[in-house]
This record gives C-alpha cells, structure tokens and sequence, in this order.
C-alpha cells in the first residue's frame, strides 16, 4: 500500500512538473505570436503614415501657399504629384523641440518657428500659422493611439569651403551614402556682396566634380582680399539633385539681419534687427539691400527686383522693415547688410528645397520608451532637390 | 510503478503534442515582418531618379555610355548602404496584341539574397514625341492671319518684373507660333511704325489685315519716333491712333498684363531726366486716359469716366478656360490676383463689346465699397459693326510677375484653333524598368 502511494505521488509530481513546462513554453510561444502581431500593425501603420504624408497634398490642397486651417494632413506638391513634395508645405510645419525653440519677436507681438534651428539660413514663420503635432496627428486619425515623427533630409551631402582669395576658390565636396560622387554636373551661383553699397552681384558657374567628388570653383573677376559674398551650389548626376551652400562675413556676428515670415499667401516678409530678438547690445544702426532670386528648374536663377534697401536701427523702439516676395515662387531672399563698417550676408530659402533645409517633425517626447518602433523609408523630391523621408511609429499606451 | 509509466506515457504524449504544434505555428522571420518595405522604397527610388526625365533618357542609351555608370552611382548615393539592388531593362515588343518582355540591360552592385522585393516603372524614350499639330488661326474660315509679336529693343517695359519685353517675345513666339501660318518679330520701333503704316509684311502676305499684335511690353506701348513730336501734347492721343488701326485693321491687339496703355516707351527719344516711371527711362505715363483713348479709337463711342479698373483679389479661372488649357496642353496656375480688372458697363455697355471672358466673376468684397462682380479680370474684346468684327482687343488685368501662358490662353480661347494629335504606340518606344532591393545584413 505504501509502495503504490509512494508510486502515485511520484508519478503525480512528474505529471505536474511536465505539465508546468509545457505551458511556460507554448506561454512563450503565444506572447511571440502576440508580439509579432502588435508589432506588425505598427509596422502597418507606419507604412500607412508614410504613404499619406507623402502622397496626399492635404486638404486644401494648396494649404502650404495658403494661411488657411488645415482639414486633412499630406505633404505631397499638388502641382507635381507623385513623390514630390511641397516646399510649401514644409515650410507650415511647427519644429519647435527642445534643441529649436521659439522665437519671440516684440515688434510683431509674435513667435516665430525656426524650421531649419539657425539664424539667417532658415525659414522664420509665425507659430500661429503652423501646424502642431497634435492637428497632425488628430488629421492622421492616430492620436492618442500612436505616435509618430518624420525627418526629411537630403539625400547628397554637399559641403562647401573657401580654399583661397585673389583670386577667390571654393570647394565643392559631393557625396551620398558616404561615398563621393564623381562626375556629377555642378551648377553654382555666388553672390558677391559690394562692400561699399551693398550692392549684390550675381556670378554664374557650371563644372564637374572629380573622382573624389570634389570641384574647384575659380572666380577670376574677384581678386582681391576678404571677399564677402553667399554662395549656393546646385549638383546634379543620374537624375539625383543636391544643394549645398556657404557663405563669407567680415563680420564675425554673421546675423545681423532676421527675415521674418508675416504671411504665407503673399509672400510678405519683415525684415529685423537681430537685437530686437535677442542679445542686445549698445543701440546700433544696420544698413541692408534686400534681392530675391527666382529658381528655375534647371538650378539657374533669375533676379526679382524688391525695391529694399535702408537701415534699421536698434535701441529706439521696434524697427522692422516690411518686403515681398512672389509667394509661387521658389528662391533664395539675399540680404546684404553692414554694422560697424563690417559687412555680411544673409541667405534664406523659400521653399526649404532651394537651400536643401533639413526638417525634423515629433511630438518632442520621443520614442524612447517604447518597445518596437516601425521605420519607414522613402525618396522623394523637393523642388527637384533628391530628399530622403523617413517616418517613425510606435504604438502608444501599454 | 504502473502509475509512474503511465506518467511517463503521458509526457510522451504530451510532448509529441508539443513538437507537432510547433511545427504548424512558424512565425515569419523579423525580416519579414518589421524590415523597411523594400517595394514601395524602389518605387519612390525609380520615381524620383525619373522625375527630370533621366531615368528614362539613360535606359534608352546604349550599353556602354557613360549614363549607365552615373545612374550606378545615383542608386549608390541614394540607397542606404545596407540595401543592395538589382536595376534590370526590358524591351516590350506587341507582335499580335501580345506583349513580350526581353531583357535589355541589368546593373547591380551585389547578388541579391533570399528575401528581396521589387517594383517597376514603365518609361518611353525621350526620341519619341507625342506630336499634335494644331490647326492654323483663321483656316477654318479662309483668312491668312499674322501673328505679330512687339520686341522692340529701344523700348521698356513696365508691370513685366522679372522679364523683359524681348525675353516675353521669345516666350511667346515659343507658344504661339505652331498656331499661326506666319509669325513676325518687331524687333524695333520703326518696325513697329511699317506695321502701322501696313507695309510689314512677311514674304508671301499681302495685308496687314485680320493679324494679332501682342505687346509684350505690359503696361507700356512702344511709340515710333516719327509719331513722338506728333503726340507729345497729349500721348492718349497715339493710343487713340492704335484703336482705330486696330479697327481699320481688324487687329487683335494684345495686353499680356496690368493696365494697358498706361505708358508709352521708346528709349531713343525719351531721354530726358523726366522721361521716366517710378526709375525706368524711356517712358511717359499715359494713365487711365490711355486705355479710354483706346478704346474710343476702336469703337468710336464716347468712353465715360477718367478710372474704369479696380482691383478685385484673387479670381479662378472658368471651366471653359480650364477645358481648353488640358485641350492646348497650356497650365497657368488656376487662380490669379487680378490687380488691373476693367469695369464691364464701360466695355460691354457704352462701347458695345463683346467678351471672351476667362475668369469668373470676382466675389463682392462689402468692405471695399466698389462692387467688384462688376469687374472682369480678364477677357478678349470684340468691337461689332454690323455683324462683322472690326478689331479686338486682349487684356490680361493680372498682377505681375505676369505669366504669359495666360495671354496665350486667352488668345486661343478666342480663335478656337483645332490641334490634331498623332497616335501613339508601346511597342518599340517603352521600357520595363525593374528596381530589385535586398536588405543585407540583420534588421
């Protein structure tokens, strides 16, 4: 009798042990199937967000061009289609993040979004007209359910030094993915700035990069010392474009002047005082000449007279000049300016494809602690500029 | 110890169970369900390499031109360094209603694994065009009609920013020309003199009659010299001439943008330090009396009022108009800030023309206190005597910059020309691009 209930509680312990085992390990098997499902849908979602972002225009269409409300999110260039997007657009998007915060200007009573986070080579727009995460999110119909950022970036990285003067050198370096593009056409404009009277004048140039992807570019007509000027270099190989850009100051505060966006629809701009904005320092005048430059489709320019040129003061009340541009147009705003007998240029994009501006678009919290976030990756083009998007996901709440 | 052996049968069992399960519920590898979507990252990648057409041009190159090499580099540069690719070329071929496929060409920078996705991209040779060959302004009813364009090189223009006369005249000899038998370019004012005297002809035309006049100048009329001493009093005066050549004529004469006849310009005689507009030489401001002067010309009715233009803001483009600019392959923008509108009662009432409009009437804006649905931005007008036409005149009231694909439109709108297109085939003129990707490496 002993020996069969010695028996049965053996076999009972083994049988209870077994079983134990195979429940943790079909439980591990069930919590993988679980796992890969959640972790699919983001992964469907993020191909969902991607697709709508880049090919839908919104709702209005011509949202970008437009001080209107937004009614459905997309950034694709109604007027091109397909994997373009609108330099427009983009340009409505709120950045604001920790590393790029607002900008508050007490002449307008407003705050601005820097998109591309630096003075004088990006695009100022008032807060008021962007559009904040949260609308984007509530026109994706994910809030609350997911979260989401894009970046967009170009795809060629285009880096540009002064090698010499007299007469004046630059280098162009190309590359993509790491490696140096060799061969590619390079289309360049400088701008040389006349020290006297602020004059702008417009330098064309067309050349080829070498087998280390890198041109030099020789202005023989500018020889003379400490040239100040702002240039753009447009690259072209195999249908893929890139933009680069550099400028020169004899001024080592290279931000005297800030352009500030009054209104998308017509192109209306303000020009400041940097310290009206912030680090002010003893009341100082500016004086500034203003030139728009239209880009054409093939990387060449075509000046559009804005009748701008003054000084602003500082230390006398808010001073700010008003100046438009053609809203349709995309190009590159030349301000040239001169403080303290130094001179300077600023150079600002409209459309951010003309200067190859980088945007990033999140909630500022981050995915950090989430377990799975699904990445999207797409090309597309931005005023014939090669962009690269990719569109983060990740699903909200436990 | 029988218990203990039907245990161990029972974890046998159990076990077995265990493994067949397994068996039946393989998951996908994480590959497969996280990795970037390598079908729709091909499709954006052909898309945009063919965006300004290059794809389509190299594909279509021969086989050892250096096109194919800066592509390879282009899918390098634009790809992330852990994808790899796989760009194969295709000729289609229709022999008999079915379409075959051959390979071309392929290019690719390493063997591609197990799990690779693809997506492809019909493109058709840049050597074949689509050809559509419009019919000739005034065939249809017999007339031998002139088109010409003002490209005055001692002249200025106003309200053209960002242009010149003669760069407009190019723009529109490029658009208009295929519509016209013969095209003419009056490169100076004294030219322009010989065409109102109606001895500019070109070879194999007998007339000046029944021609369009385009002023690419904008706001500005160019002015021959020997007419300057006989207009300097009073220069509403010239364009009260222009309106009766343009009646005596049966001219279309064209404004492409702003108020016409606002100035008079020639840059050889008017060189005074007063002989300029708001910093542009060569010119003399006419203002509203011009356009009135004009129209009185034409039509020789009494024109009321010193101002017949208001701005109205932003107008759309009718549904006509944007039937015709898919049917003429022209595509301004569909709506435009009309700064320079023409005030209808004056036009189609006292002057009795008749209108081609292009826009839809502008929205009353209360606080402006003008009704601007009074307003027309843009139209062409028919002086009609008798039933027969005996001039017309083109005003686009845009704002500049100005876009000369409206004046175009608004020409063809008036003439109606018909455009005959060719037939087009896949065979022989296609090509299948296939962009394969494959993620090296884990994910």
């Amino acid at each position: 009798m002993t020996g069969a209930t010695i028996d049965h509680m053996i076999s009972l312990t083994i049988l209870i042990a077994a079983l134990l085992v195979a429940m943790m390990t079909f439980n591990g098997l069930f919590a993988t199937a679980v796992d890969y499902d959640r972790n699919r849908q983001v992964a469907n979602k993020a191909v969902d967000l991607i697709n709508t972002i880049c090919l839908s225009p919104g709702n209005p269409a011509d949202w970008g061009k437009t001080n209107d409300a937004l009614l459905g999110f997309g950034l694709q260039d109604p007027d091109v289609g397909g994997y373009a997007l609108s330099p427009y657009s983009l340009m409505r998007l709120n950045t604001v993040s920790d590393g790029n915060p607002l900008v508050y200007y007490g002449g307008t009573d407003t705050y601005y979004n820097n998109i591309s986070t630096s003075y004088g080579y990006g695009i100022l727009t008032p807060i008021g007209d962007c559009v904040n995460y949260t609308t984007a999110a509530e026109l994706l119909g994910i809030n609350g359910t997911y979260g989401f950022s894009f970046e967009i970036t170009p795809t060629l990285d285009v880096s540009i030094s002064q090698v010499s003067t007299e007469p004046l050198t630059l280098n162009v370096q190309v590359s993509g993915s790491g490696l140096p593009l060799s061969g590619a056409t390079v289309t360049s404009h400088l701008f040389e700035i006349d020290t006297n009277d602020l004059s702008i004048t417009w330098h064309p140039n067309v050349t080829l990069t070498d087998g280390s992807g890198s041109a030099d570019i020789i202005f023989n007509d500018i020889d003379y010392a400490n040239p100040v000027y702002s240039f753009t270099a447009y690259v072209s190989l195999g249908g893929l474009h890139g933009v680069g850009h550099h400028i020169c100051n004899t001024i080592s505060d290279d931000e005297f002047i800030v352009p500030l966006v009054e209104d998308f629809e017509n192109g209306s701009l303000i020009l400041t005082h940097i310290w009206e904005i912030e680090n002010p320092g003893e009341p100082a005048a500016v004086f500034y000449n203003a030139a728009f430059f239209i880009l054409t489709s093939n990387f060449n320019v075509q000046e559009y007279d804005l009748d701008c040129s003054g000084h602003l003061t500082f230390g006398e009340g808010f001073n700010y000049v008003p100046t438009q541009i053609p809203p349709s147009e995309v190009g590159l705003l030349i301000v040239s300016y001169k403080a303290n007998n130094e001179v300077g240029s600023i150079i600002v994009p409209w459309g951010i494809g003309a200067l190859g501006v980088s945007a990033s678009y999140n909630s500022g919290l981050g995915s950090g602690d989430y377990d799975f976030v699904a990445t999207e990756l797409r090309q597309v083009t931005i005023d014939n500029i090669s962009y690269q998007v990719k569109v983060s996901t990740w699903k909200l709440g436990s | 110890m029988m218990r203990t052996v039907e245990v161990i049968f029972v974890i046998v069992i159990l076990l077995t169970a265990f493994v067949i399960a397994t068996q039946f519920a393989v998951l996908p590898s994480p590959s497969q369900a996280y990795g970037t979507n390598l079908r729709e990252l091909s499709q954006s990648t052909l898309e945009t390499l063919d965006a300004d057409g290059i794809l389509s041009a190299t594909v279509f190159e021969d086989k050892n031109d250096p096109a194919w090499g800066d592509l390879q580099k282009a899918l390098s540069a634009s790809l992330p360094p852990n994808i790899v690719y796989n760009l194969t070329v295709y000729d289609l071929s229709a022999i008999g209603g079915v379409i075959s496929y051959q390979l071309n060409h392929s290019i690719s920078d390493a063997n591609l694994g197990a799990n690779s996705d693809a997506s492809s991209l019909l493109v058709t040779s840049p050597e074949v065009t689509f050809t559509q060959d419009p019919q000739k302004v005034g065939e249809s009813t017999g007339q031998n009609i002139t088109l010409y364009i003002l490209n005055c090189e001692d002249a200025n223009g106003w309200w053209i920013t960002g242009y010149t006369g003669q760069s407009l005249a190019t723009e529109f000899y490029n658009l208009l020309s295929p519509y016209f038998t013969n095209t003419m370019m009056v490169n100076s004012t004294a030219d322009l003199g010989r065409l109102l005297n109606g001895t500019l002809l070109p070879d194999g035309v007998e007339s000046v009659e029944n021609s369009v006049v385009i002023n690419t100048f904008g706001e500005a009329v160019p002015i021959p010299s020997f007419l300057v001493d006989d207009y300097s009093t009073d220069y509403s005066q010239y364009c009260h001439f222009l309106g009766q050549k343009v009646n005596t004529y049966n001219w279309t004469w064209v404004s492409i943008v702003g108020y016409p006849f606002y100035y008079v310009t020639n840059t050889l005689d008017f060189t005074g330090p007063s002989d300029q507009a708001w910093g542009i030489y060569g010119m003399k401001q006419v203002g509203p009396p011009g356009l009135n002067a004009f129209l009185e010309g034409l039509t020789d009715e009494t024109v009321d009022g010193t101002n017949i233009m208001s701005p109205v803001n932003v107008v759309y483009l009718r549904s006509t108009a944007l039937e015709n600019c898919s049917y003429y392959g022209i595509y301004p923008r569909p709506y435009h800030t009309a700064s320079r509108a023409l005030y209808n009662e004056t036009l189609l009432g006292d002057c009795g023309l008749v209108a081609t409009e292009l826009f839809d009437s502008p929205q009353d804006d209360p606080e402006t206190g003008i009704d601007e649905s009074y307003y027309i931005p843009a139209a062409t007008y028919t002086n009609v005597e008798s039933g027969f036409g005996h001039g017309a005149l083109t005003t686009i009231g845009l704002t500049r910059t100005p876009d000369p694909r409206v004046a175009a439109l608004a020409l063809l709108m008036y003439y109606r020309p018909t455009v005959y297109r060719s037939e087009f085939e896949a065979s022989g003129t296609s090509r299948l691009v296939t962009l394969q990707l494959s993620q090296q490496g884990g994910t």
